[in-house]
């Protein structure tokens, strides 16, 4: 099939998707208690609560609240927050840059440091460096996010004053979107942040890397490509890595969405302007227009990821085609 | 202080804009910067949109009232000179002349009326419950009328913030949200969503330009991070400091740390129904005074201020503090009956519940500081009088809907009620107000405690319009329901914060800091 077919095909799906993402949510957050009493002083009179029920629409019955959202939707209204009174979109991607600032920053840590360690190990099993670093990769999966953050902040800011401890710092306009990385302040302000959120994902990529290498180191091709006489970055880099790659890649995806989506602890503990903490902070408002859209959003975004992901399967590998 | 932040181009041509035209006015040497670090950040810049602290906070720092509510919680004039009472429901203020809105329009009675209008049609209608009627009589002067006579109409007044009509009308809700135009001491420079708030001062401000020229908010929601963001030098104020931080805080002589006892009584009440609905037995034994009255005796708050609060907690002798009124000189819970569970034991005996009972109690557990252990200490206290108290914890977000009158859930609910219009009778009329008599009165009566003598007497108080007799009636209802017990006062909340030793501020009784009484020494 086609890539424009398989494209058609994952919209399609997509579509399903949000569909069913949103149908669960509405149906959850009936669920978790009335957003009006979030919102007015807790003595209103009965009357008062009417007029705010009326206000905020949730004097209807749900499944007329739902239609309401759905027939909204299809004409690109996500709905307004409770709590804000803003469109629920327009809150979530003010915000978004932020997030995906530091969760590219983070990810390209991770990878940058993970596969060639993970090489590295996966060649050389049994060398006490790479003891070394499957120790500490496990020290970075099993230490909690909030834990490293916060000692981060103690011995980077508190105890030796070198990086700030919180907010994102100056910013530059780049096309409309406030950034912090091309900025030198807004630059240290994101290293700890990006380092906590990397910890994890580089000790999963390091540790997916070197058992794909293990795999890989004893296939014949690979003696083969000693035996030509091709030089060991070679053997390793470009018949090794790439076979062990698929893997990676996938991880790679999952963790790509998973960090944007859900950057919550280390956005909370950093003061990080995302959209973890709008997700959180409209959890326990009961804000339910926000959490619809934001896991809406968040399901958009893991099913564009495995697209890429699955197209770049195939340029990895042309024996694998998209179907 | 001159330390200037690059925050774009254009911000920081703004900001130097300001910085020059301030130091052009005042004269000053230096800019003054204060950086405030809050919990978290502000959800709506509308004042009738919302009432949650952070909002509230930057509310007063770019809108007045009409009457200025004090940090000791005393009230005098705002936006209105002086007032007066023409008959028993006639209430005239008149407005200060040549205030004007940061746009540059003056502040007149059409925009009072235009602002308790929008309000009576608003989420907050709550605030403008006592007002019937108001209009312009002219153009400085506003005559509001209240259902009945009502002596503390000025104290409800301090918590409306008037909006300019003509901008209000132009910008629409959703762009009032966001750029808020006032008369308060403090313009709205940039605000960055969960990022920062700038603030920069209004010279004009008609009770004297402020001492601080910018004033920048910061939501940093993690408790440690914000003590952090304190050391590193990043923000020169923060609200609740973490209570394991005080010591490290305290101990460094760049900083101080400032206490001050909250309104936030947190409190237990008891169900006065025939039958209550967690209560397995035929009689309801909380009915029984003797009943109540022993589990008063068998809760040590002192414990509960040591152990759970650090002794960050204030005991509460009465329902209300000592500023408000209807509060009884001398009277307290804590003397009347004292921690003892030897004479709470003989008391549950005699009223026929040696054995005790099983009840629940309903509370939460985000919401008021450490919910849930002081939940857990009460079950461990009421246990020793057999008193087998189940725990029901849920988060704010449920809580508030789940204990909602008729309360047909609840026999016991903790929770928090806080009366920052220094008055009583604005918690007495709902709390203790016999239930679905009068609208208005009694909507989150959770005890079910119906009184005809206390209902008579909150009757009086809300039909005189002198303060002297409101608080003579307000005191019996105190005295009544001290003896009554239909709820268990447990402790203040201890408001916490830490600043840089050069930060001049003393803390607000109403949590709401407030840039305009704070400096900064050279």
């Amino acid at each position: 099939m086609s890539v424009l077919g398989y494209t058609i095909k994952r919209l399609l799906q997509m579509v399903l998707v949000l569909f069913a993402v949103s149908v669960i949510v509405f149906l959850m957050m009936s669920f978790t208690g009335d957003p009006v009493f979030m919102v007015i002083p807790i003595d209103s009179t009965a009357a008062e609560i009417e007029q705010a029920r009326r206000l905020l629409g949730l004097d209807r019955s749900l499944l007329s609240q739902y239609f309401i959202f759905l027939g909204d939707m299809l004409q690109g209204d996500f709905g307004r927050s409770y709590v804000f009174r803003q469109p629920a979109m327009q809150l979530i991607l003010e915000r978004l840059p932020a997030t995906i600032e530091m969760v590219l920053v983070a990810i390209t840590l991770a990878t940058a440091i993970a596969i060639p360690l993970g090489v590295y190990a996966g060649a050389n099993p049994n060398r006490p460096v790479s003891r070394g670093i499957m120790a500490g990769s496990l020290l970075g999966i099993s230490l909690p996010g909030f834990w490293v953050g916060m000692m981060l902040i103690f011995f980077f800011s508190v105890r030796y004053p070198l990086l700030p401890s919180s907010g994102r710092g100056d910013t530059v306009e780049v096309f409309g979107l406030r950034l912090s990385i091309f900025t030198a302040d807004g630059f240290a302000h994101i290293i700890l942040p990006a380092l906590t959120l990397a910890l994890a994902t580089l000790a999963i990529m390091l540790r997916i890397t070197r058992a794909g290498m293990m795999e890989v180191m004893r296939q014949d091709y690979m003696r083969f490509a000693r035996a030509k006489g091709a030089s060991r970055r070679s053997i390793l880099f470009r018949h090794g890595l790439k076979n062990a790659l698929i893997p990676v890649v996938t991880i790679f995806g999952l963790q790509l969405g998973d960090l944007i989506a859900f950057a919550t602890i280390t956005e909370t503990i950093f003061a990080w302007p995302g959209t973890g903490k709008l997700l959180i902070d409209s959890i326990y408002r009961g804000d339910r227009p926000v959490i619809v859209v934001y896991l809406m959003l968040t399901a958009f975004i893991f099913v564009a990821i495995n697209f890429l992901v699955d197209i770049v399967y195939t340029l990895i590998d042309p024996r694998i085609s998209v179907k | 202080m001159l330390n200037l932040r690059m925050k774009s181009g254009r911000n920081a041509i703004l900001a130097a804009a300001i910085l020059l035209a301030s130091t052009a006015i005042g004269g000053l040497a230096q800019a003054k910067e204060l950086t405030v670090g809050l919990t978290s950040d502000a959800v709506n810049l509308d004042p009738q949109a919302g009432e949650e602290l952070s909002s509230n906070i930057l509310f007063y720092h770019i809108y007045d009232p009409l009457v200025r509510r004090n940090a000791d919680l005393t009230f005098g004039p705002g936006l209105a000179e002086s007032w007066e009472i023409k008959d028993d429901t006639t209430w005239v203020f008149k407005l200060r002349k040549g205030v004007k809105f940061h746009n540059g329009e003056e502040f007149k009675a059409s925009d009072v009326v235009f602002t308790l209008d929008r309000l009576k049609k608003s989420l907050m209608a709550n605030l403008g419950a006592n007002i019937a009627s108001f209009k312009a009589l002219d153009d400085y002067t506003v005559e509001i009328k209240t259902p009945r006579p009502y002596a503390v109409l000025p104290n409800d007044l301090a918590a409306v913030l008037i909006l300019n009509e003509k901008y209000a009308k132009e910008a629409g809700d959703e762009q009032l949200d966001l750029k808020p135009v006032g008369t308060g001491p403090y313009k709205l420079v940039e605000w960055v969503k969960e990022d920062h708030i700038t603030l920069a001062a209004n010279p004009d401000y008609f009770a004297g330009a402020p001492k601080i020229d910018e004033v920048t908010f910061r939501p940093i929601t993690n408790g440690a991070t914000r003590t952090a963001a304190l050391l590193t030098g990043e923000v020169d104020v923060i609200q609740d400091l973490n209570v394991r931080d005080v010591d490290r805080v305290k101990a460094d002589s760049r900083y101080k740390v400032m206490t001050k006892p909250s309104l936030l009584n947190v409190v237990v009440s008891l169900d006065q129904r025939d039958k209550s609905p967690t209560i397995a037995l035929d009689k309801n034994p909380l009915k029984d005074r003797r009943v109540r009255e022993a589990m008063v005796r068998a809760i040590d708050v002192n414990a509960i201020n040591k152990v759970i609060m650090n002794g960050l907690s204030t005991p509460s002798e009465q329902y209300v503090p000592a500023s408000h009124t209807g509060y009884v000189e001398g009277a307290s819970f804590r003397d009347m009956y004292p921690y003892d569970v030897k004479k709470a034991a003989e008391l549950m005996a005699e009223a026929g519940y040696a054995d005790g009972f099983t009840v629940t109690l309903d509370t939460t557990n985000n919401r008021y500081v450490n919910d849930q252990q002081i939940a857990q200490a009460l079950a461990s206290m009421l246990g020793k009088i057999k008193i087998n108290l189940q725990l029901n914890l849920m988060p704010k977000s449920n809580f508030f809907g789940y204990i909602r009158v008729p309360s047909d859930k609840s026999s016991m609910i903790m929770s928090g009620w806080d009366v920052p219009s220094d008055d009583s009778g604005s918690m007495y009329s709902v709390m203790f107000y016999s239930r679905d008599k009068k609208e208005g009165y009694g909507q989150v009566n959770r005890a079910s405690y119906s009184n005809p003598k206390v209902d008579e007497l909150i009757d009086k108080a809300d039909a005189t319009s002198k303060l002297e007799e409101r608080d003579g009636y307000l005191q019996e209802v105190t005295r009544i329901l001290m003896q009554d017990i239909p709820m268990i006062p447990i402790h203040y909340e201890q408001d916490l914060y830490a600043a840089k030793t050069s930060v001049e501020m003393t803390p607000r009784a109403d949590k709401f800091l407030w840039a305009y009484e704070i400096d900064i020494k050279e």
